[in-house]
């Protein structure tokens, strides 16, 4: 021992605080960033007599494979619930103003002042526009829709663009991590870099990652289909441009193997991909059959019958493109919503005659109920409004009433978007609740806290000048020697 | 070693979200408390809202059923008061018929009645409303009852050809005068009655269909809520009356004419008991309009209470909401403001 060694270890001291003052500082600096691990440098015994400093990062596995679930779920309800938001107000209007039930309603309503003074044609326009209000609704409401998936799809081929991008950055991330590891220098760049990548690809997909030697991260699916392992697997999918009722939508392939699409209103699905995948097959699907039955229900609603009972029953008021025979019955005809339209049989505007909806016989004169022509025949216009009230068979598909009447299955269609939508609600809240409090959490247990970061600096401080103090009192004493000895 | 850590951006992470959360409940209290309803009915009610709205198009429906309720209840008011006229008509000119004596002048002034009250029947009969005869069942855009008095009217054609076919000769025929009681009586039961109250009538007389006005009064009711010029009421006293405007004039002997006036009065007669009976018909089919009406209101003042149970907030609890989040949300502000200030730098 002696007062070079004194010396030695006072400089080695200085560089220590230097180091861990180096560390505080970048520890300040990034508080407020959400995907940086605090830092502490420990100084660790090496020989007898030397230190050395090593960085710490600190982490906490569990809470971070909580924070990436909860993120995973709530990224897929609020995907979910801003594509129900959206259909229910382009679909169903606000305050369901523009639903199909309130304008069976209102169609309701002119039938009956009509059928109260038959003889006014003004009325009978008035019920003819009541009822294309209902069919340009359901069009309105089948190109909104078709519009929503395609959009959807759109959405999904960016995401999983995005999703290729991502898994490429954390190549080069996971390599970066690794060669730190093996030539042990300090990898908490490159291990922040890649938590924040997990932590945006579990907001497109759900995952779990196996940890193997020098820090090598295997990404899978919660499913289990490998989306990384040394170098990233493809995901791929090829969107379409234009939607159909009846077009079926691509998969998504992770690896070849198709991502499961999500279902209920409280959702399954993990991940956006997944929930839009749920939105565009099943959500919006759903609602196009329900709104083709609505259709459907109201070309029979309004067929004509031959008052004779011989001939078959033909479009009324409301037509499809397959007029004048009915579609088949208790059967979703994809995309009937789009194509209803009103008869130009009593349309003004095409040169028909709005009479016809009175007296029978848009279908020609075997189908003329009015047979003495008077004008103030109200039959015909009740066995319509009638016909409204009564229960008839709809497709068990359409997930709703397989025996309703038609005012009964366009509130019934109402009310299942509602329910979706209030599931999806209080499910959001639900799992925003869990997301926050695990990234809090997270946060808590591997954030930086200025305070503590602050006592650690005065600590520093101390310990520095402590060093200095004693690099004088050894160059004193050393001083004092050389002095004497000349 | 840590017994418990706080991360800076986990702090003043939680003001912010807690504070984004007061506010966006305080903007869903305030729309309760300003339109008394919940916020987002759908949300609040789920798989009840179909229900709300089926409440709502009921009540828009069953409105609209009272306002074409009021209508038929005009065309029914209307209906009754011409057929008070009718009757009034009917029974001046009975009393005119039992009164007529003998002599020329009161056989003018008995003519001169039949005509009038044959006018009055026709006018009353044709009385339209809001464009639509009243009297024509449903043939409301055609007038009812042809006008006799009419130039080539076709019932008076027809019954100047009867005339002629059974007797040979023309009504205004001196001959006319050799007709016996009994041979008028003949003439009048199997020739005239028939040409009224058999289908002749429509071909003749009448274009109003025997089909009268079907209206619904209510979700499950429909009534006949007008009268057909061809009920049998007015067929006998158009009879009666056109007897008397015609055979009047024709120079009759003696009993021939009083054969005829007899018998057109037990034919008023029967008019007026058939008109009332359609009088008390009429205002049965009233009673029911405005019962119907009455109960139609009083189930959209049911269905408006529901509609208001189901996605009605109650005010002040929603006021009383507004008042503890914006309570709330001036601590949160405070709390924030504190919270920042507390920094260890202050004391350093």
């Amino acid at each position: 021992m002696s007062l070079t060694s004194a010396l030695g270890i006072a400089q080695r001291s200085l560089l220590n605080t230097a180091r861990q003052t180096s560390v505080v500082s970048q520890n300040i600096t990034n508080a407020q960033n959400p995907d940086y691990s605090r830092r502490s440098a420990v100084l660790v015994s090496s020989a007898p007599g030397a230190t050395a400093l090593n960085i710490q990062r600190a982490t906490n596995a569990a809470l971070f494979r909580n924070n990436l679930a909860a993120l995973s779920s709530y990224n897929a309800q609020s995907t979910l619930l801003a594509g129900i938001d959206n259909l229910t107000l382009q679909v169903n209007g606000v305050d369901n103003a523009s639903s199909a039930s309130t304008l069976i309603g209102k169609l309701q309503e002119a039938l009956q002042s009509y059928a109260t003074t038959p003889s006014n044609e003004n009325l009978a326009e008035n019920a003819v526009e009541a009822a294309r209000q209902i069919a340009n609704a359901l069009n309105n409401g089948t190109d909104a829709i078709q519009t929503f998936r395609s959009q959807i799809d759109q959405d999904i081929a960016v995401s999983v663009v995005r999703l290729n991008d991502l898994l490429s950055q954390f190549e080069a991330a996971n390599k970066t991590v690794i060669h730190a590891t093996q030539a042990g220098t300090d990898a908490s760049d490159a291990l922040d870099k890649r938590d924040s990548l997990l932590k945006q690809i579990s907001e497109l997909v759900p995952i779990s990652t196996i940890s193997r030697g020098n820090n090598d991260v295997v990404i899978t699916t919660t499913s289990g289909v490998t989306l990384f392992e040394s170098i990233p697997r493809s995901v791929t999918f090829s969107p379409i441009q234009s939607y159909e009722a009846t077009t079926v939508g691509n998969a998504i392939m992770i690896d070849g193997v198709p991502l499961g699409v999500g279902h209920g209103g409280n959702t399954s699905a993990d991940g956006t991909l997944s929930a839009m995948l749920q939105l565009r097959d099943s959500v919006a699907v759903t609602m196009q059959g329900q709104l083709d039955e609505i259709a459907r229900g109201l070309i029979v609603s309004f067929a004509e019958t031959d008052p004779n009972g011989l001939l078959a029953d033909q479009t009324g008021l409301f037509t499809w493109p397959g007029g004048p025979s009915l579609p088949p019955d208790a059967t979703i005809s994809a995309g009937l919503a789009g194509l209803i339209a009103i008869n130009p049989a009593v349309d003004t505007a095409s040169g028909g005659s709005v009479t016809l909806l009175r007296d029978g016989g848009i279908n020609g004169p075997d189908y003329v109920a009015n047979n003495s022509g008077g004008a103030s025949f109200s039959d015909l216009l009740f066995v319509y409004s009638e016909r409204l009230d009564t229960p008839i068979a709809f497709d068990p598909a359409a997930g709703l009433d397989a025996n309703a009447s038609i005012t009964n299955f366009a509130g019934s269609a109402i009310s299942w978007l509602e329910l979706s939508r209030q599931q999806a609600t209080d499910a959001s809240e639900v799992k925003s609740a869990l997301m926050l409090r695990t990234s809090e959490a997270l946060s808590n247990e591997t954030g930086v806290n200025i305070d503590e970061e602050m006592a650690l600096l005065l600590d520093l401080e101390h310990s520095y000048e402590a060093s200095a103090r004693l690099i004088r009192a050894v160059d004193e004493m050393l001083s004092a020697l050389l002095s004497a000895v000349q | 070693m840590k017994i418990s850590f706080v991360s800076s951006h986990a702090i003043s992470k939680a003001l912010s979200y807690q504070l984004m959360r007061l506010q966006s409940d305080l903007a869903k209290a305030q729309t309760e408390v300003t339109s008394g309803k919940y916020d987002d009915v759908g949300v609040a009610l789920g798989a009840r809202t179909g229900q709300a709205v089926a409440l709502n198009r009921d009540i828009d429906r069953l409105n609209g059923m009272m306002d074409t309720n009021s209508l038929v209840a005009t065309r029914l008011d209307a209906t009754q008061e011409a057929l008070t006229r009718i009757t009034g008509e009917a029974e001046s000119f009975l009393s005119a018929l039992t009164v007529s004596g003998s002599g020329d002048t009161a056989r003018q002034i008995l003519q001169a009645n039949g005509k009038n009250a044959l006018e009055t029947l026709t006018s009353v009969l044709n009385t339209s409303l809001n464009g639509e005869y009243i009297f024509a069942g449903v043939n409301t855009d055609v007038k009812p009852i042809n006008d006799y008095g009419a130039d080539g009217a076709p019932n008076k054609t027809a019954f100047d050809d009867a005339f002629l076919a059974h007797f040979g000769f023309a009504q205004t025929d001196a001959a006319a005068e050799t007709i016996t009681a009994d041979q008028m009586l003949d003439f009048l039961d199997t020739v005239v009655e028939p040409m009224f109250t058999g289908p002749d009538w429509e071909t003749t007389w009448s274009n109003a269909t025997d089909q009268t006005i079907t209206s619904r009064i209510a979700l499950n009711e429909t009534a006949e809520t007008s009268v057909s010029a061809n009920s049998a009421g007015m067929r006998k006293f158009a009879m009666a009356a056109s007897l008397i405007t015609d055979l009047l004039q024709t120079p009759l002997n003696e009993n021939a004419r009083e054969a005829l006036v007899g018998r057109t009065r037990t034919m008023v007669g029967e008019a007026i008991s058939d008109i009332q009976n359609v009088q008390a018909k009429v205002g049965l089919v009233q009673n029911r309009v405005s019962d119907a009406s009455e109960r139609l209101s009083m189930q959209v003042d049911i269905m408006t209470t529901n509609l208001g149970d189901l996605q009605g907030v109650d005010p002040y609890e929603a006021s009383t909401r507004v008042n503890n989040l914006l309570a709330q949300i001036e601590t949160s502000y405070a709390l924030t403001a504190r919270i920042q200030q507390l920094s260890l730098l202050d004391y350093l």
